[in-house]
């Protein structure tokens, strides 16, 4: 990793203000995050924050740039500017922005080479799942891979994007939140589950390459209230939860016969008091379904977790496994906090 | 703790009595495998990604070949299930390279205890002490003879030192002792392998007879159950843990965990779940052999016995010395 200082915080490698301690933060940044859902990334600068870095995000000719949220020339935010086909202007002064972040209009000098100063500071970017990621420290001896959501490309199966949903909490408690069998029974019985079914059958954790697997077999049903009948009786749910460290987690739910419905969690460290939900969703079934309909059930079921999440305490996950109580059910909880430990995670999750 | 492995091929399996198959490993090319003292035991891949330890039952000077013999457990949490139905001769298998837990003592005379499948290492010490013209004797209780794994060798070339005692001819170890426990010298070594009831009676026979623990070794082979039960409980057996730090020594009941003594004692320890899930109280393993009760350190994590849950795991040596 490159120890250039941070251009706006000469004195630091973070960004100005930033709510992670530098290891934290270092760690952080080496990962993919995604930032936006792809489909609303036009030509228009857009504005996202991520690890308390200012980005701008824009689409040119087809390639989508992130960049820091500043002009080169007199840092002005680009986010607040406008676009043509060739690039974003900057309110101020309408230098125009392209392909690669590079300068390709100076408006008070057209006739002017333009100098190499004059580009925004760009992050590699990738394009999947219907969503924009991006990394602001790629570490160069082992560049992190994307996570993997299952079924995505497969064929029969629908994409769908959620609308990006904000949290006013830290990533790793919502991840944490998304792993959690014990809670359908308590919070999610307005949406999915059964109040009278709380009882977690025991299950297991396996280590995987880039964090761990749980297959959960229960009787709670994925069928909301009205259609339950749909499931033979007694049948076993199995839901399988696979992590991608630190804040990406796919959930596969097998449904009766062939039909599998997965949804990636994919919670984007705004800072470490913010977070970005971005989900991701794959189904071979009910496709005539309206998705408008999926989006609005699926924000209800976020909408009850957030409930909890934002008045969780410590705002932040303990890592010291001594400072929290544990249950059979939390197995999940465990072997993530765990795998987060063992990244090398450590100061800005204890607070 | 990083562990090399071998890639090895499966070149024979055979029956050993009842309910036991043995499993011989080669290099591919036939070449040496690397050299291990009886008593060793690797790490073995299984398919389905499970890593189990099994003793190497071969002798020592033979580098062509690990021999392994695996017990078909009903209650298998999967190892067992795996070599028995799994695996097939020539098929390629990832090993780590042999540790030894359990080695040879010098000592005036060696005496081998093997309950069941627990023959493996004690076999393997056999043929070393024989090897090495050292006095020992075997002994060897199984349920029934039917369920003897490694007979010709046993009536073979180790013949006149072997003892075997069937429970169905009345010769259980609670009914029969080796006669070695008796009037044995300071310089002589007891080993023993096979379920923990078994080693914990023996041990027991052998202290009344005067045995210091420290020339009483075993290993057991028993499955680690993850969480403990009344069933396990009624199995344990006593042992002692000393602290690093100021060398002070308690002893840990067979009803009580490591946790409690040491709570009481009012030794400051660092407790969450108290069911071996979470690893809020893993310590630091300085001596000794941990029997891991728990279900949150991986397989590779126990095999490295660097820490352990003081919560509800217990001890395979009779003593631990935790950085406490």
């Amino acid at each position: 990793m490159s120890a250039v200082p941070h251009p706006a915080n000469p004195h630091s490698l973070l960004p100005p203000g930033s709510t992670f301690t530098t290891s934290d933060w270092q760690l952080l940044a080496r990962q993919w995050h995604p930032v936006a859902n792809a489909s609303e990334i036009t030509g228009a600068p857009s504005k996202a924050t991520l690890l308390d870095e200012a980005l701008v995000v824009y689409r040119v000719k087809g390639e989508v740039v992130v960049a820091r949220d500043v002009c080169p020339h007199r840092g002005v935010p680009l986010s607040m500017g406008s676009h043509d086909e060739e690039g974003v202007v900057c309110p101020y002064h309408g230098l125009r922005f392209g392909a690669g972040g590079r300068c390709n209009r100076i408006p008070s000098s057209p006739n002017q080479a333009i100098p190499a100063k004059l580009s925004l500071a760009t992050y590699p970017v990738v394009e999947r799942y219907g969503l924009v990621w991006v990394c602001l420290a790629p570490d160069a001896d082992s560049p992190a891979p994307l996570p993997v959501m299952p079924h995505w490309d497969d064929a029969g199966f629908q994409q769908i994007n959620c609308p990006a949903f904000d949290i006013n909490g830290f990533a790793g408690r919502q991840v944490e939140g998304f792993l959690d069998v014990a809670h359908f029974a308590w919070i999610h019985t307005d949406t999915f589950a059964d109040p009278d079914n709380q009882l977690v059958p025991d299950y297991t954790t396996v280590e995987t390459e880039h964090g761990f697997r749980a297959d959960y077999i229960s009787s709670v049903s994925n069928y909301s209230e009205g259609f339950r009948h749909l499931a033979p009786a007694d049948f076993a749910w199995l839901r399988r939860f696979e992590t991608h460290l630190p804040f990406t987690a796919s959930l596969t739910i097998h449904f009766p016969g062939e039909q599998r419905l997965v949804i990636l969690n994919c919670a984007s460290p705004v800072s470490a008091r913010k977070t970005r939900l971005f989900v991701p969703i794959a189904r071979n079934f009910n496709l005539e379904q309206p998705v408008e309909e999926v989006h609005a059930f699926n924000l209800r079921i976020f909408e009850e977790d957030r409930a909890m999440v934002e008045l969780q305490r410590p705002e932040r996950l303990p890592l010291d496994m001594a400072l929290e109580a544990h249950i059979p059910a939390d197995r999940s909880s465990i072997a993530y906090r765990r795998g987060l430990k063992k990244m090398g995670f450590g100061e800005f999750f204890l607070v | 703790m990083a562990m090399e492995t071998l890639e090895v091929v499966i070149d024979a399996m055979s029956r050993q009595g009842a309910g036991n198959v043995a499993v011989e490993l080669m290099r591919a090319d036939g070449a040496a495998l690397p050299a291990f003292e009886a008593g060793a035991h690797v790490d073995v891949h299984l398919p389905g990604g499970l890593i189990r330890q099994y003793s190497i039952a071969s002798p020592p000077a033979d580098r062509s070949r690990y021999v392994l013999c695996v017990r078909r457990e009903p209650a298998s949490r999967g190892g067992s299930a795996s070599v028995h139905e799994r695996l097939r001769v020539g098929q390629a298998l990832t090993i780590s390279t042999p540790r030894n837990l359990f080695a040879l003592r010098p000592g005036g005379h060696h005496v081998l205890v093997a309950g069941g499948i627990g023959i493996t290492p004690l076999l393997a010490m056999g043929h070393q002490l024989l090897a090495a013209g050292s006095s020992f004797e075997l002994h060897y209780y199984v349920r029934s003879r039917q369920e003897i794994a490694f007979l010709r060798q046993l009536q073979g070339e180790l013949g006149e030192r072997v003892h075997l005692h069937s429970a169905e001819e009345g010769r259980d170890a609670r009914q029969v002792l080796p006669g070695a426990l008796d009037g044995a010298g300071n310089d002589h070594q007891l080993y023993l392998c096979g379920p923990a009831a078994f080693m914990d009676h023996i041990t027991a026979a052998a202290q009344a007879r005067g045995w210091d623990a420290a020339r009483i070794h075993s290993e057991a082979f028993a499955p680690v159950v993850p969480v403990p039960s009344a069933d396990a409980a009624a199995q344990d057996a006593a042992f002692e843990v000393q602290l690093a730090s100021s060398g002070q020594v308690y002893r840990v009941p067979a009803d009580r965990t490591i946790a409690q003594v040491l709570g009481e004692a009012g030794v400051p320890l660092s407790l969450s779940c108290e069911m071996g899930i979470c690893g809020a109280c893993l310590t630091d393993v300085v001596e000794g052999m941990p029997d891991h009760r728990d279900s949150v350190q991986s397989e590779t994590e126990k095999a490295g016995n660097r820490q352990i849950t003081v919560c509800c795991s217990r001890s395979r040596s009779p003593r631990l010395t935790l950085a406490l």
